[in-house]
């Protein structure tokens, strides 16, 4: 127990050191949102409506230290501000929109990928040398290693443009209403089959070639050979016994994996023109929407937070040695 | 991105699959800036936020309705207007018996409301009629008075053109520069909001509307997150009315579908133009811009950049919108110096002192080498390409330019601030070329290096033209303030403030499959781009359902 109240000692810092980089770093950037917004009118903006914008949208040009310190305040109230490019949404409400879509997307098959790998990786080194062991992991390793901006075109191309069978846009189709109804799910299903699943072709490999490693490494153990001798059943040993010691490593990437969950697999969501925190996040860096950009980090880094922490704990449970 | 529009939708020529039907009587629009979710926001006078098209499509109205087509104001809430001979105030007579689609009589009360709320909200007044505005009054029911604290006559074309709000609601409203509006009152052809979801809205038709209802029953809007995704829409027949750029749009607009798909792509929108920063030498000398212009190949910048969508500038840089402004006199005067002509400029070069080493390449008369940058915004594909067309013909007349890419932001910054040498851009937009030329040689538009400025990036004055502008504010007589426009066009044509380039087209398709009445270049009443307000209520009230 002391051992997680450390940790989460350690992550209350973290949560704190993000939160002021995410104050900081978008302050880096050169020009600001009214700057931008100027652009779009192309020169017709009036000078003091500029001003009076500024103002509005609190580029007060106060010092950055007061606005750091009023910022905080605002955070641990929980208010994120008014987003700008979605004027006048709050921040809050354009995140929770988003953020529904990516957990379903992001989520599903990231845990779809990491379960997937993980088993094939077990069974691979189980059989070293059948032809799962020979066939699979070059595959996946190919289509890992292509860039994932061009294999999700090219699933959306194919599958999408070409042969019809995805949707080309959106989370589902815009003629229903969203209720939880059956006509919905299926739509959403409809529209989220082929972006997740260029997620787990393209991620499936690294998993599964850990897990084969780690597999191998442990299959020639002492105790291995012991549960061998004793007679225990095969399947017994490959997950009870190699396969449990061996998932170590993939958890620790699992939990890192799901962090980055809530960062919204950016590239599928915008090559898939998915409504989610990627390409909110997308949106909001190209029109400088300051208060999104950081509400946008803070959700993302708070949940990398969360989930290694959750992690801490599994690692615990698999493996007692990392306890006190 | 350009080169994936293509591939997309090139290769989408040849399949079908289950696409949404359109329900008949509902035109299908698709909105100007793209995005993912829409965000509920019907409030026309907060044109910085995230405001939905029908907000100015389609609800709320101006008082007049500026045509580039024809050159002349629509009547639209108001009925007619006066200068006082002093030019210090303007009184509109308001249309009689329209109503708010609530049931309200509209009148001048709201009127004077609505400008009042522009001046209490500086935020909210982006045209900026504050600066001459002293008050709106209302006089009697449909009189309107607009008292100006400087003669100023160009202002008629700012306020006649804000969206008219109703008092009688917005009253009440406590901070209008965060009111999102969520079910909107107004006067236009389409105000029910019906239905609305993140990806798609409809709105219903005003049975109360003045012009009598509207003979479509709705309008419908989707979300799409980007320009290919809605240009797809667009190619498949899903979308009724457009304002999109569509690459190679003949064949793959039109060739899906030769009798129902159009498009009009007429050059009526600002001017682009290449502007080098007086305050760096050598730009200051008027030969030396000259000369920079006679080395650009326009014909050839217009076909690589623009697809061959609209045509090279004149000498006097006006867009196609002001046609009737332009004077052949002028035209001529400035021929010369935008003809793509390497000897003239070799000429023009040497005059200024811009002589050629024995390297080939050309120095300044202190000996060091002219070597310019052009900026250039990232991701403006267009852009790149014609400041690519630009520098070869620099390079090839001797001049060692180098391209810089920044990105937007930074580059927004640098022209700005007046800290660049060379940079494309655009030039201002307006019903008659007095800001145009405003912002390209008024004392008036000049700020310090360092400071921001949104127009006169290239800090020029030229006093000649700020007598004739400043006349221009102070007279309403059709022929003399086209004497003066003929002056200007005189002025820019010697002086060559900017080096224009091409005026911008106005993207507008249409599919006349279950619609009728859509302008184009046969049936020219109002520009066919929906993403220009107020101009889009001029064709939503003419469009009938087949």
């Amino acid at each position: 127990m002391r051992f997680l109240l450390r940790r989460l000692g350690f992550y209350a810092v973290a949560a704190w050191a993000s939160i002021t980089l995410s104050f900081f770093i978008p302050r880096f950037m050169p020009g600001d949102p009214a700057t931008a917004m100027f652009a779009r009118f192309r020169g017709r903006l009036n000078p003091e409506a500029i001003i009076a914008l500024r103002t509005a949208f609190g580029f007060s040009g106060a010092p950055l230290w007061k606005q750091y310190l009023q910022y905080l305040g605002h955070v641990a109230r929980g208010d994120l501000g008014i987003s700008i490019s979605y004027y006048p949404a709050t921040v809050g409400s354009v995140i929770a929109q988003a953020l529904v879509w990516t957990l379903l997307l992001s989520g599903v098959a990231v845990l779809l990928s990491f379960v997937a790998g993980t088993f094939l990786g077990m069974l691979g080194a189980w059989k070293r040398g059948g032809w799962l062991d020979s066939a699979l992991p070059p595959v996946l390793t190919l289509l890992g290693a292509f860039p994932y901006f061009w294999l999700a075109m090219a699933a959306l191309f194919i599958f999408g443009f070409g042969l019809g069978w995805s949707p080309l846009r959106q989370a589902y189709d815009d003629r229903l209403v969203p209720s939880l109804s059956w006509p919905f799910i299926a739509s959403v299903i409809q529209h989220a089959v082929l972006p997740a699943a260029t997620i787990v072709v393209a991620t499936a490999g690294g998993w599964m070639l850990s897990m084969r490693s780690t597999m191998i490494n442990v299959l020639s153990q002492d105790y291995v050979l012991f549960a061998h001798a004793k007679g225990l059943s095969s399947r017994r040993i490959m997950f009870q016994y190699a396969g449990r010691n061996a998932l170590l490593p993939n958890v620790a990437g699992f939990g890192m994996a799901l962090g980055f969950v809530l960062s919204g697999s950016l590239l599928t969501e915008i090559v898939f023109s998915y409504p989610g925190q990627g390409y909110l996040l997308f949106r909001a860096v190209k029109s400088l929407d300051y208060p999104l950009i950081q509400g946008l980090f803070l959700t993302t880094t708070l949940a990398v937070l969360a989930a290694n922490w959750l992690v801490d704990i599994v690692h615990l449970w698999l493996d007692p040695r990392t306890g006190p | 991105m350009a080169a994936i529009v293509t591939l997309t939708v090139g290769f989408t020529a040849g399949c079908g699959g289950a696409r949404p039907v359109p329900t008949p009587g509902v035109l299908e629009i698709a909105e100007g800036p793209k995005t993912s979710a829409f965000t509920r926001n019907f409030n026309p006078l907060l044109e910085a936020g995230d405001m939905r098209w029908p907000a100015r499509g389609s609800m709320y109205e101006p008082l007049l309705i500026w045509n580039p087509i024809t050159g002349q104001y629509v009547p639209w809430l108001a009925q007619s207007f006066s200068f006082s001979d002093d030019h210090l105030r303007l009184v509109f007579t308001l249309r009689h018996g329209v109503q708010w689609s609530d049931g309200q009589p509209f009148g001048a009360a709201d009127v004077a409301f609505t400008f009042e709320l522009l001046r209490t909200h500086p935020a909210l007044d982006v045209l900026g009629v504050g600066e001459y505005l002293r008050a709106a009054r209302a006089v009697g029911d449909d009189t309107v008075a607009f008292d100006f604290t400087r003669p100023f006559v160009p202002g008629l074309e700012d306020i006649s053109a804000y969206p008219i709000v109703p008092a009688h609601i917005w009253k009440d409203v406590a901070d209008p520069l965060t009111f999102a509006n969520p079910n909107p009152i107004g006067t236009g052809p389409f105000t029910e909001v019906t239905s609305f979801q993140p990806q798609a809205y409809r709105i219903e038709r005003n049975p109360r509307y003045w012009g009598g209802p509207p003979a479509i029953q709705a309008l419908h809007v989707r979300a799409y997150p980007a320009n290919d995704q809605s240009i797809m829409a667009i190619v498949n027949g899903e979308v009724d009315w457009a304002g999109d750029f569509i690459p190679a749009v003949k064949r793959i607009h039109v060739g899906r579908d030769p009798v129902h798909h159009h498009y009009w792509f007429p050059a009526l929108d600002a001017t682009v133009a290449f502007y080098a920063n007086t305050t760096v030498a050598p730009f200051g000398d008027a030969r030396v811009r000259k000369a920079l212009s006679m080395t650009i190949d326009r014909a050839r910048l217009v076909m690589v950049a623009m697809h061959d969508y609209t045509h090279p500038s004149d000498g006097t840089g006006l867009s196609d919108a002001h046609e009737r402004y332009r004077d052949p006199a002028a035209v001529a005067a400035g021929q010369a110096w935008v003809t793509h002509d390497p000897a003239g400029a070799e000429r023009l070069f040497a005059e200024a002192g811009l002589l050629r080493g024995a390297d080939g390449w050309r120095r300044t008369p202190d000996g060091a080498r002219f070597a310019p940058t052009i900026v250039v915004p990232v991701g403006f594909s267009d852009w790149v390409v014609a400041s690519q067309v630009i520098a070869r013909g620099l390079r090839a007349a001797g001049v060692d330019v180098t391209m810089r890419t920044l990105d937007y932001n930074a580059w927004n910054d640098s022209v700005q601030k007046g800290e660049f040498d060379l940079s494309m851009g655009w030039t201002l937009y307006s019903n008659t070329p007095y800001t145009f030329y405003r912002g390209l040689m008024s004392r008036q538009s000049v700020k310090p290096v360092g400071q921001d400025a949104s127009d006169n990036w290239h800090r020029l004055a030229i006093p000649e033209a700020d007598r004739e502008l400043t006349a221009l504010e102070e007279t309403v007589d059709p022929e003399k303030q086209m004497r003066l426009y003929h002056a200007l066009e005189m002025v820019f044509a010697r002086e060559a403030p900017a080096i224009p380039l091409f005026p911008g087209p106005l993207w507008g398709t249409f599919n006349d499959k279950r619609f009728t009445g859509f302008p184009s270049e046969n049936n020219p009443y109002a520009p066919l781009s929906p993403n220009l307000f107020p101009q889009a209520l001029l064709v939503l009230t003419r469009l009938l359902p087949r």
